[in-house]
Parts: C-alpha cells; structure tokens; sequence
C-alpha cells in the first residue's frame, strides 16, 4: 500500500513538472520574421527601445529586435530540449499547455470583406461584425472562424488564406448567380486611442490580402 | 495524498466539463462547421488539411464520415459524463474524441481546447462518478454516495487553474499591461473585431474603468499561486497557526472567486471566445471542497438523492 502511495505521489509530481515547465513563458509559434515586421510589433519594439533607452541601454529599435530575436530563439531551443522528454505526455494525454492569451493588444487588426460584382459595380455581402452585411455570418461569426479568421490577417497564413478565398468562390458562384467575380480583402486599421474615439478623430486603415477569383470558370467546372 | 474529501466536488466538475465539450462540440454542428473547418477541401472545407490529430492519423480517419463519427462520438460521450456513466473510461473516450477533432485544424480552436483536453485527463485520473451520477445510481440504488474519495484530484484541477492564470500573467509583457503604458491593454483588446461581440467604442467614454479592470486582471492573474496557499491554510482550519491563522480571517478565497466570475462573465458578455469562460468556471467548482459541495448539494432535492455511506 505504501509502495503504491508513493509510487502514485512520484506519478502526480510529474504531471505537475511537465505541465509547469510548459506552461512557462516562451514566445511559441512568434518566430516568424515576416510577423516581427507588422505595426503592432513594430510599435511595441519602439515603446520598449524608448523605455530601456530612458533606462540608460542606449540600443536602437533594431538592436533591441536583434537582441530579442537571438534571445528568444535559444530560449525556445532549451525548451525544446527540456521539454522532449514530456512530448508524448502532452501529445497523448491531452496535457498541453498554451496560455498566451491577449499577451498583447493587436493594436493593427484585420477585418475581413467580401463583395461581389455584378456587372461593373461591387456589391459588400459580408464585413465581419457588421449585422446587416451578414452574408454566411452564422459560421464566419463563430468562435472557431473567428479564430481562422484572426490569422488571416498575419503574412505566414497567405497560403490559408488562398484556399479560404476559393472556398468562398465556390459558395459566391452558386449563392450569387448573376455575379462574375468575388473580392476578398482585409481591411487594417489602427485601434483608434481613447481619446482619438471621444474626439472623433478616426485613424485611416487601408486593404491588404487582396483576392478577386472569377466565378464563371467555377460554375462551369462544378457539376 | 492522505487527505480525503467526500466526492461531490469532483462530480460537479465532471458535469460541468460534460456540458462544456457538449455545448463546444453542439455549437459547431449546429452552425453548419464541421465541414468547414473539420474536412479538407476536397470535401467541402476551406484548407487543405493535413491531419494533425494523432487519433485521426493513427486509424486513419480522414473521411469526412469517419470525421463525423468522431464529433458525434464526443458529443455522446459528453453527455454520459454529464449523467455519470461510464466513469474513467467515458472520460477518457471523451477525451479521445475531442482532442480528435480539435487537433484536427490547429487554426480554429483556441486555449479553450486545451482546457477541456486537460479538464477531461484530470476526470481520466481522478474519476468523478462516485455521486451524482448514473452509475451510483446503478451501484447504490441512489444517485449520491457519501463515500471519501481523495482529495488530490481536485488539487490538481486547482492547480491546473492556478497555472493557467499565472502563465497568461507571465505572458503579458506588452507595455499595455503595465502602469507605464497606462493600463490600456483590455481597451484596446476588446476593440478587435476578431473577438468582440460588438461595437465597443464606448469604452472610451468610461476609458479609467478599462484601465482599473486592466490592473485588477494584471494583478489578480500574476497573484494567482497564492490562491494555493490560502487554501491550503483555511483547510488547516483551527490547526492554523502564525501568518496561517491572520490570513483565516479574511474570505480570501470569496474576494478571489468573485473577482474571476466577473472576469469571465464579463469575457462571456463582451467577448466571443467560445466556451472559454464555461471551462474556465468549470474549474472553479475545485475551489470548493467536497464537503461544502455536498452541503450545498443537500439542499436540492433529487428523487432518490438519500445519501448512502
């Protein structure tokens, strides 16, 4: 009984190593270059070059960037190594554990925009949030797209983001048929300040991720 | 590992986990996504997938049908946790099927996931189905028990609570967390249209209550392994003694409780994160021994809830 006690007290110490050890702050999926070049990154590098410089660490924005990148890579490779041993724990049990939540406002956001054309006029059928340009607002609105979604508007998932826009082609071509083209875009704009909101004051955003798909060639392909 | 408790806490937490895999998995069914996000594009998803799911890799389950069955196999299995039968193993079949399909696209899930994934191995360990539950009712002829059961099962799901809080306050290094960039950073998260139920642009008409909020979260997150330690030393009760007995005084635990409800039904009322804040109440059920859950429990009367030694 003893044996068993004890034999249990060492199985539970560690679940309790793993999952601490994982759950320790590390910059997880960031380490992409592309990503570190976006406003909101970019913007929280010049706050903190501005801090440690009032600091007296006299570096500059990219110097800071570079630190930081070197840093945060070797931190992620000594994870890695310490973490091995505990990966079918996480894999198979169910133990993950991922709690960078809201670590930092997405001061730049993306909203997704889908028009259609017909004849020489684009038409919006869907803005995310927007209740009345709703078009497919039931699943595009769900916690689950929203989190898609959310990535679309991060250089490193363009190739999702392809497909996602053939995706909804095939429903525009069969839910719009009089309309010859579909328009993806992702409008960015920065997070207005409070005081920018009261004052009425609303910074400019511009599209990126632009995807214009012609809908004729895919109701001809589509039985 | 000597302590026991009576067995309701867990229980209510196994049905509390039940409902949340059920409602999470309903919610995409209901809203037509399985197909979307579940099934490659040759089926009618939006992406390409490769499988990523370990389950589905390993028995190959890449047909949408197979897909289907293992969503509805999680939905199935939700429930009986809900009812209590079947105990480890309907946990762990839960487990199976919605670890399944959530690791199927990585991009559509959230921390939500691993929450439940990890509600569901703790009720794996710890069991859960001793009371409330149908197979009390099969083994008693009643639905609760009074039987003690171990009390380290629900320590783990208040540490697994406890880590996610101090894990998520450890990740907030951006200046908007902090006092010197004014404490901004819930204004400007639940402006993103990403996660917002709705325009929120009136927060800045009441901007120093997000800032208050902002601080209170900050704190009430990198505080959180203290929780541990106040409940260890309210358990010592009487025993308590020095810095244990002062702390006794004061309701630590209910200031703590009240302030994590708000912050997530305020989530759930601000927010569209999915059952994040379900899961996370979920786990809060721990903050209560069994004993108190079985006092609370008392009060309701089930048919047949007489309880058995």
């Amino acid at each position: 009984m003893k044996l068993t006690a004890h034999f249990k007290a060492a199985l539970i110490a560690l679940h309790l190593v793993a999952i601490t050890l994982q759950a320790m702050p590390a910059p997880v999926g960031a380490m992409r270059k592309a990503e570190w070049k976006d406003a909101t990154v970019q913007d929280e590098l010049a706050v903190w070059t501005h801090r440690l410089n009032g600091w007296g660490v006299s570096w500059t924005q990219q110097e800071l960037e570079d630190h930081a990148w070197t840093v945060a890579g070797k931190w992620l490779a000594t994870r890695r190594t310490v973490l091995e041993p505990f990966a079918p724990y996480y894999r198979y049990c169910g133990t993950h554990q991922s709690w960078r939540m809201f670590v930092a406002p997405h001061r730049y956001p993306s909203r997704l925009h889908i028009d259609i054309r017909t004849g020489s006029e684009w038409t919006p059928v869907y803005v995310g949030r927007d209740p009345e340009l709703d078009w497919h607002a039931g699943w595009l609105d769900h916690d689950r797209m929203r989190s898609v979604v959310f990535r679309f508007g991060w250089k490193s998932y363009r190739r999702s983001y392809r497909q996602f826009a053939d995706f909804m082609a095939g429903h525009a071509a069969v839910e719009f048929p009089d309309a010859t083209h579909v328009r993806l875009r992702m409008y960015k704009q920065r997070t207005p300040s409070p005081e920018e909101v009261r004052l009425g004051e609303l910074p400019e955003g511009k599209f990126h991720s632009v995807r214009v798909l012609p809908l004729e060639p895919i109701r001809e392909r589509t039985p | 590992m000597q302590q026991r408790e009576a067995p309701d806490a867990l229980a209510v937490f196994r049905v509390c986990v039940g409902a949340c895999v059920v409602g999470s998995l309903l919610s995409v069914i209901l809203s037509g996504l399985v197909p979307v996000i579940w099934f490659g594009s040759e089926d009618g998803g939006y992406q390409d997938l490769r499988a990523n799911s370990w389950l589905v890799l390993l028995m190959d389950w890449t047909s949408p049908a197979q897909v289907q069955r293992l969503v509805w196999a999680g939905v199935f299995g939700g429930c009986f946790m809900v009812v209590g039968l079947g105990g480890r193993f309907t946990a762990l079949w839960t487990l199976l099927a919605f670890q399944g399909v959530s690791d199927i696209n990585p991009q559509s899930g959230g921390s939500y996931d691993y929450l439940i994934d990890n509600a569901l191995w703790l009720l794996v360990l710890g069991g859960g189905s001793q009371t409330l539950s149908l197979d009390c009712r099969i083994r008693r002829g009643c639905w609760r028990s009074s039987e003690s059961i171990s009390a380290w099962p629900r320590w783990l799901v208040l540490y697994q609570l406890v880590l996610v809080y101090f894990s998520t306050g450890l990740h907030k290094l951006s200046d908007h967390w902090t006092p010197a960039g004014g404490f901004s950073a819930l204004y400007y998260t639940l402006q993103q249209p990403s996660w917002h139920r709705a325009d929120m642009s009136w927060l800045a008409h009441v901007y120093p209550l997000t800032q208050t909020m902002t601080a209170g979260t900050w704190i009430f997150e990198l505080t959180a392994p203290v929780l541990l330690l106040v409940l260890y030393w309210r358990g010592q009760g009487d025993r308590a003694t020095g810095l244990a007995r002062r702390v006794n005084r004061w309701n630590l635990r209910g200031v703590w409780v009240a302030f994590g409800v708000s912050l997530h039904l305020g989530i759930l009322v601000a927010m569209e994160v999915g059952p994040f804040s379900w899961i996370s109440l979920s786990y809060y059920v721990a903050l209560f021994r069994g004993e108190e859950w079985a006092k609370c429990l008392d009060r309701v009367r089930l048919p047949g809830s007489r309880l058995v030694p």
